[in-house]
């Protein structure tokens, strides 16, 4: 074996738990879920299985219950992404203006984050709770009405937001945070120098020079927030009313409470076209802006 | 590092976790060879408990079988269950509950067990006719049942006494008057904090009520009625309830934990639920029967039931039967984690009535009804739940709500029929 060939040798066996692994588990389930959302199949009956080329789609976009958790995922989006931008944009400069105790502050936002969703969403069903919860104590305490956190249906998104801003902000934060501390000192100096005020150079400086991590922000919580599940799932099991019931929850509820998991899958593909066109509209966006 | 050595190693790697994988059987000393079987449940409260009692019992008597459990809660349990079966990796022996039985059948995961009845064995005469239909499809019986579990009222007997009752209601008018009795605003803020009844899982609450109006799933030819009559008595009775301000509103969220913390004097709920209140100390409870509220006694009920994989090897198979049997005949220790038997000659038994819970909520078994067999029940189901909660909310009246429930229930059905159709 000459050199060059144990070298190519040595790559692929590096390789290969990876590309064994992707395959297995990306590769495979992808074309899977393709086949699948052309086919009728239903767990529970073997002979129904046949193809059905894209009846599964056009039955999806015929179902109210898909536009229905379709307009729940988008106001889950709509609540969640500029809040979740403004939250973790306040608190990375916050945390860059500190000259002490940053480290400490960094810790205590990402610490939610290493929470497992389950556990975040047992916590805030306490908090949350119209009897013994934690917020409605407050309220007490100050004298004012207990709310309907969960129960009620203009409440329940709002809070189901919440809980996930408490979860998932510090993770952003921190990215947003790395991304000013990159931003060379001598651009502020010279600003500064020449008689520049603080919101001048928020936005004329901080927010020019930050548009490629904002860019990565929006997209990566938009692909987030249309695959939200965990949290209402935990929270209200999508109610009341199926107010709060996403299109990962219907998907999910549809293949294994429901055993259609062709036409789950043809929902999953529907989804991820909405995502896929959503992100590319941001990228685009925020490119042409940045150019 | 050497691309031969770095694949001796990789390989190396996976002949060590393939002898890790195989429980190092073959390195090991050689013992006795049992029979093993998993059994699957939901039993993840008391009663689960009171099944691993049970399990470890028949081990020690049966040292040739070892039954392994594994519960989960049923949500979760179902799809596991569903998805193990389909790739043949699901249990020897499982409990599903009879409403869920069609799609079992359906999916033909369930094995005949007809040849467990009999005179010997499991005698067809100790099972209610109405129960044993549950699992019967045409001349084959596909499980058997363990107990049956109605709904029925819980209340406090501290609360009722103060207000002049020393039982349960068992009519309409006892019931409102003490619902009405027992809202108290305590600390005066014009605002109840103890009520005396609230709703638990409104949509069981409702199907329970609905026998009572002479209100039914399903019409004659299996195509739903939702919007019959009698349901929609029943859930206006439900709304009336809300409207009258003797039900917490919807987003108190009170109910079955109301009624722990004795927020709650009364409460509908299921047999099974006495595993929770067992384990208070402080709770002076009652149970029974539903109170007739409606034209006539009636509620939902369902039952565990014990089934077996298709397609067992007759070793395993034996053992099964074995199980089932001991477990069938050993139902009275079920029956004391909180349900009612499905036999006969064990609800007969002294011991089985003097257990006054289960034994009051058994008086019901005459006139329960169980939810509607078919494959599209949970979608079934949420239907019955939006229509309730539409009403309890005030956002419809109930036979508005109802007649979208129907007409979205039977696409369900047409849709499960059309499905069924076999294209050559």
């Amino acid at each position: 074996m000459t050199y060059l060939q144990e070298r190519k040798l040595t790559g692929w066996l590096y390789l290969a738990p990876f590309v064994v692994a992707f395959t297995t588990f990306v590769i495979v389930p992808i074309g899977v879920s393709l086949w699948l959302s052309v086919m009728r199949f239903d767990l529970t009956s073997r002979e129904s299985v046949s193809f059905v080329g894209l009846q599964n789609f056009q039955d999806a976009l015929k179902d109210d219950y898909f536009w229905q958790a379709m307009k729940a995922t988008l106001w889950f989006a709509v609540l969640m992404i500029p809040s979740m931008l403004i939250l973790a944009l306040s608190l990375a400069l916050g945390m860059h203006a500190m000259n002490r105790g940053r480290n400490v502050v960094r810790a205590m936002l990402f610490l939610p984050g290493m929470f497992n969703v389950a556990v975040a969403g047992i916590l805030w069903q306490w908090f949350y709770n119209g009897e013994f919860g934690l917020f409605n104590f407050w309220l007490k305490g100050a004298g004012l009405a207990p709310q309907p956190w969960l129960s009620d249906r203009g409440f329940a998104m709002p809070s189901i937001v919440l809980m996930s801003l408490w979860w998932s902000v510090g993770g952003t934060s921190v990215v947003i945070l790395a991304a000013l501390q990159q931003i060379p000192k001598q651009i502020f100096e010279a600003a500064t120098l020449d008689g520049a005020a603080y919101f001048p150079l928020l936005s004329k400086i901080t927010l020019p020079l930050l548009r490629p991590v904002l860019m990565f922000v929006v997209v990566t919580n938009t692909i987030g927030a249309f695959q939200v599940f965990g949290q209402p799932f935990l929270l209200t099991r999508g109610g009341p009313e199926l107010s709060t019931r996403g299109v990962v929850q219907y998907i999910y509820e549809t293949a294994f409470n429901n055993y259609r998991m062709g036409y789950g899958a043809a929902m999953s593909w529907l989804l991820f076209l909405v995502i896929a066109l959503f992100a590319l509209v941001q990228y685009r966006f925020l490119r042409r802006g940045h150019q | 590092m050497n691309p031969r050595l770095s694949l001796g190693l990789l390989i190396g790697l996976c002949v060590g976790l393939g002898v890790v994988r195989g429980d190092f059987q073959c390195l090991g000393p050689s013992k006795a060879r049992k029979v093993e079987i998993s059994f699957w449940n939901g039993f993840t409260g008391p009663d689960g408990r009171t099944m691993l009692g049970m399990i470890r019992r028949f081990n020690q008597a049966n040292p040739g079988v070892l039954i392994s459990m594994q519960r989960m809660d049923w949500a979760t349990y179902y799809n596991k269950l569903m998805v193990a079966a389909v790739d043949g990796r699901g249990p020897e022996i499982f409990v599903i509950h009879a409403s869920t039985l069609p799609r079992m059948q359906k999916a033909g995961f369930v094995a005949d067990v007809s040849n467990l009845f009999g005179p010997s064995t499991l005698p067809r005469e100790d099972f209610d006719p109405y129960v044993l239909d549950q699992v019967t499809y045409g001349d084959r019986i596909v499980g058997v049942p363990l107990d049956i579990h109605p709904q029925g009222l819980y209340a406090n007997k501290d609360a009722l006494k103060k207000a002049g009752f020393d039982r349960l209601p068992v009519n309409r008018e006892e019931f409102v008057r003490l619902a009405s009795l027992l809202r108290k605003d305590v600390d005066g803020d014009k605002r109840p904090d103890e009520w005396g009844f609230a709703l638990t899982l409104w949509r069981n609450n409702f199907q329970s009520l609905m026998p009572q109006f002479g209100g039914r799933f399903l019409d004659e030819n299996g195509n739903a009625d939702l919007d019959h009559p009698g349901n929609i008595r029943a859930l206006e009775f439900l709304g009336s309830l809300g409207k009258d301000k003797l039900v917490p509103p919807p987003e108190n969220g009170l109910g079955w934990v109301g009624y722990r913390q004795k927020k709650v004097a009364m409460v509908f709920d299921g047999v099974y639920m006495l595993g929770d209140l067992k384990r208070l100390n402080d709770l002076n409870y009652l149970g029974g029967p539903l109170p007739q509220l409606g034209d006539r006694p009636g509620t939902l009920a369902d039952s565990h039931v014990l089934c077996v994989r298709e397609g067992l090897p007759n070793e395993k198979r034996e053992a099964v039967e074995k199980f089932i049997q001991f477990l069938s005949e050993n139902s009275i220790e079920w029956a004391d984690a909180g349900q009612v038997p499905a036999r006969r000659s064990v609800r007969a038994t002294p011991e089985f009535q003097a257990m006054p819970v289960q034994y009051g909520f058994s008086k019901q078994i005459p006139y329960m009804i169980y939810p509607p067999r078919i494959n599209v029940l949970f979608e079934f189901t949420l239907e019955i739940d939006l229509a309730v909660e539409k009403v309890m909310r005030g956002r419809s009246t109930a036979a508005e709500a109802l007649k979208i429930a129907d007409q979205n229930a039977q696409k369900f059905i047409d849709r499960d029929r059309a499905e069924r159709v076999v294209k050559p």
